[in-house]
């Protein structure tokens, strides 16, 4: 079973062109024809804060949302660029204006159409409803028409060719408009959509059980009569389940437990890249952030290749900016602009005024992951003056203290990005957005150079575009990119077919179960 | 008596659960917040307070939730909305039968192993016996089940890693899933069984009424059997009281380490996403099983000792 602990930069080249790592799987080209049938076994590391696409809040809910919910448009795996989906085709004839042509035929679990009305029904659901918390990813939306019976059209207040990878995401989940009517907040919990598998039972932080949808649109598939997703919010002992056969399939390992899949016979590893950042965000709007040379030495001061080695096993690529290598918007230069420099680190403590040092107060989470890091950064800051102090807690209550209660310099935490980056730096760094804890913009152009990334719809176009809205989030600080961390998963050996994605949260769309 | 017992149950649930509920009201974070979800607007946040009573005052609440405990209402869980009472009779089997095999394996184990050492006071065997007890007290439970499943469900595969089957559904295979678990419990148990029993026999057998015994001819077995034993039975009882309350609340880390969706995997999951209703049920639940426990063994005392007054 090749290993790759303590990746060289040969090794760590050679999987980003691979986009995956597969090991102990044998030649991938050596696999049979799929099959059909069986029950895929996954151990979860979460149990869904809802399973309506609207009114959920977590990033770990898409593994189940995926297996129910088919979105207007899919995404290619290895770079994220759109793909149809249940809208076959999308075209901007002005601007302002997106018509998304709807696959015709295809029906949702309750044998309801999945056609124009019911996406109406949805997006308009999603950007208005006040239980729905993906309103701002649809704030460009001003009105949506049935033009045709298989024809939506979206009137925007300014052009957005973000819009159709956004509804990659949870704004293009369809829900069965008759299921919402009739269930109300219980579709939270007893959700209807138009996806490969239909919901079964849900036994609260147990398991989520889902059937083959006989109605699919998608001639042959799925191939997997139906999908258990087990709730182990214990990774190792999620593992140990994977090891004993009880279940087929792991997702979100940490990269310590590498080891421990390569030491298990009959056991696959999955490594791919993935846009989860883990990173410090900033507090720009008051002293002592609001001083850049505060926040350039905060960037300068980080050995990130320590930190990979450190605290993720090397199974992580550094990070300098907001988006990772394999990205299609990644931008080269950008990400040499802060080496670790820890005397230039210093030097900038020290003219923005704080000759003796500066104390800043971070907040972050008490699992021993993330107190790890916080060693980790803590020592390295101290060589440079610079003084963390960590106050910990609960993922949703340290993250809450900090981005809704402000309170803290910073939080150690991580981005799990967004299949469209438009809506990365939009929520991250717009004024009022819920990451931004300053809620102001930290330098004006930032307002101007997040529209024009949703100006231009040609690929090109819109790389330079993040390419200069990216210059303006590094020349300013505005958060420290730490690592993106890899996905790493494992199953067993009848597993096939699987393929991780840029986004890193697994689909299984393609996967079969062999003997 | 059992009236008079059951009295002051009340007041010992009312502390337990105000106590509970008060310390709930002290963690940091708003359940209204995490609720709302992300990008909620301030109205939307106070509408989620008002609509699950959060914005009364604590003693109102307090009031509410005894006053619909009474009626068997434990009310709804934040997070699933399912009644809390519906949550905890699905999950309490599966606990109950843990700790049920984790109590019969210390006794199965624990009293023939107790009675051969108090009856060979200092031999090797006594001195083995009393180490391997030291040993289970010391033993944690958690790194126990860990090699457990590493032996046996890693490495033979004899028993599964995780999970649970209900008793109900297919009894044999409950009983597979709840071995490893009940013997990572009951490591503990068994050292305390052996240790108890151990020292309350060898007071009793080293006691001048034994000696008389002796002296009158009748054989050790007959000693140990008919009075030794028969005088030893409350000490057990006591230990098995104290072991059935100890095993309940270790539950929360063996069923952690083997994913099994007992009562305690409930109210740790309940206690970190602020599900104050769960965690309150679980906790009077957990009361209340106590306290009958407890009632039971008084009972009990009276049956086997008939000195011990229905006081």
């Amino acid at each position: 079973m090749g290993g790759i602990i303590g990746l060289d930069r040969r090794g760590f080249l050679a999987l980003l062109g691979s986009a995956t790592m597969t090991s102990g799987a044998g030649p991938a080209l050596a696999q049979a024809a799929p099959r059909k049938g069986g029950i895929l076994r996954v151990s979860s590391p979460a149990n869904p804060s809802s399973l309506d696409p609207a009114t959920g809040g977590s990033g770990s809910d898409h593994v189940f949302l995926y297996t129910m919910f088919d979105t207007l448009v899919a995404f290619d795996y290895a770079s994220l660029r759109a793909v149809p989906g249940l809208a076959e085709s999308w075209s901007y004839p002005e601007p302002a204006t997106l018509v998304l042509n709807i696959r015709p035929g295809v029906l949702f679990h309750d044998a309801t159409p999945c056609d124009a009305a019911a996406v109406k029904f949805n997006l308009d659901r999603n950007r208005k409803d006040e239980r729905s918390n993906i309103r701002s990813d649809l704030e460009t939306v001003t009105d949506v028409t049935v033009s045709g019976p298989n024809q939506v059209t979206l009137k925007l207040s300014q052009p957005d060719t973000a819009l159709p990878l956004i509804l990659s995401d949870r704004a293009g989940m369809m829900c069965s408009p008759k299921a919402l009517r009739e269930r109300g907040k219980d579709h939270d919990r007893n959700p209807v959509g138009a996806g490969p598998w239909k919901f079964v039972r849900w036994a609260d932080a147990e398991k989520i059980v889902v059937t083959r949808n006989e109605q699919y649109w998608q001639p042959g598939r799925p191939y997997l009569d139906g999908v258990e997703l087990s709730i182990i919010t214990e990774v190792n002992t999620g593992l140990r389940s994977v090891i004993a056969g009880q279940n087929d399939f792991i997702y979100f390992l940490s990269p310590q437990q590498k080891p421990v899949i390569d030491r298990s016979k009959g056991l696959v590893s999955v490594i791919g890249p993935t846009l989860y950042c883990v990173q410090l965000y900033l507090n720009w709007g008051r002293p002592p952030l609001n001083d850049l040379r505060v926040r350039q030495a905060l960037n300068y001061g980080v050995d990130r290749e320590e930190f990979n080695k450190a605290t993720m096993n090397g199974l992580s690529e550094p990070a300098a900016i907001t988006l990772p290598t394999a990205h299609w918007a990644h931008d080269k230069e950008m990400a040499k602009y802060y080496p670790y420099n820890p005397d230039k680190a210093r030097a900038l403590v020290a003219e923005a005024g704080y000759k003796d040092g500066i104390d800043l107060n971070f907040v972050g989470f008490s699992d021993q992951r993330s107190q790890q890091r916080q060693e980790v950064l803590m020592e390295q800051y101290r060589k440079v003056g610079i003084r963390l102090r960590f106050t910990n807690g609960t993922v949703a209550e340290m993250s809450a203290a900090f981005l809704s209660d402000k309170r803290g310099d910073g939080l150690l935490s991580a981005w799990t990005g967004r299949a469209d980056p438009t809506l990365t730096y939009q929520l991250l760094f717009g004024a009022g957005a819920y990451y931004n804890a300053s809620r102001v913009e930290a330098v004006p152009e930032i307002g101007p150079a997040l529209r024009a990334t949703r100006a231009t719809e040609d690929v090109d176009g819109r790389r330079q575009a993040f390419a200069r809205l990216q210059r303006l989030v590094t020349e300013n600080a505005l958060l420290v990119p730490l690592v993106f961390q890899f996905e790493l998963d494992a199953h067993s050996q009848r597993v096939k077919g699987y393929r991780p994605n840029l986004l890193g949260k697994p689909k299984f769309e393609d996967v079969y179960l062999d003997g | 008596m059992i009236g008079r017992r059951l009295l002051q149950i009340v007041p010992v649930i009312m502390l337990a659960t105000f106590v509970v509920f008060g310390l709930l009201q002290l963690v940091p974070g708003d359940i209204a917040v995490t609720l709302a979800g992300e990008n909620a607007s301030d109205a939307r946040i106070v509408q989620i307070r008002q609509s699950y009573g959060l914005d009364r005052p604590f003693l109102v609440q307090y009031a509410s939730w005894l006053w619909n405990a009474l009626h068997l209402d434990l009310s709804r869980s934040y997070l699933s909305n399912e009644p809390v009472l519906d949550q905890i009779l699905h999950r309490f089997p599966t606990s109950l039968l843990i700790v049920g095999g984790a109590l019969t394996i210390s006794l199965v184990i624990g009293i023939p192993l107790g009675i051969l050492a108090a009856t060979r006071p200092g031999s090797r065997l006594d001195t083995t016996v009393t180490s391997l007890a030291s040993l289970g007290v010391a033993l944690p439970n958690f790194w126990l089940a860990m090699i457990l499943v590493a032996t046996f469900a890693l490495s033979f595969h004899w028993f599964p890693a995780t999970g649970a089957v209900a008793l109900g559904k297919d009894p044999g295979l409950a009983l597979w899933h709840a071995t490893l678990p009940s013997l990572a419990l009951a490591a503990g148990g068994v050292a305390e069984v052996v240790r108890q029993l151990r020292s309350a026999l060898i007071e009793i057998l080293s006691s001048q009424y034994v000696r008389t015994l002796r002296a009158k001819g009748l054989s050790p077995a007959s000693i140990l059997w008919k009075h030794g034993l028969k005088n030893v039975s409350v000490t057990l009882l006591t230990v098995i009281g104290l072991l059935v309350n100890r095993l309940l609340g270790a539950t929360v880390v063996v069923e952690a380490v083997f994913a099994i969706p007992g009562m305690g995997s409930l109210i740790v999951h309940a206690a970190i996403h602020k599900d104050f209703p769960v965690v309150q049920g679980v906790v009077l639940a957990m009361v209340v099983i106590v306290i009958c426990l407890n009632l039971l063994i008084d009972v009990l005392y009276t049956i086997l000792d008939p000195r011990v007054g229905l006081r």
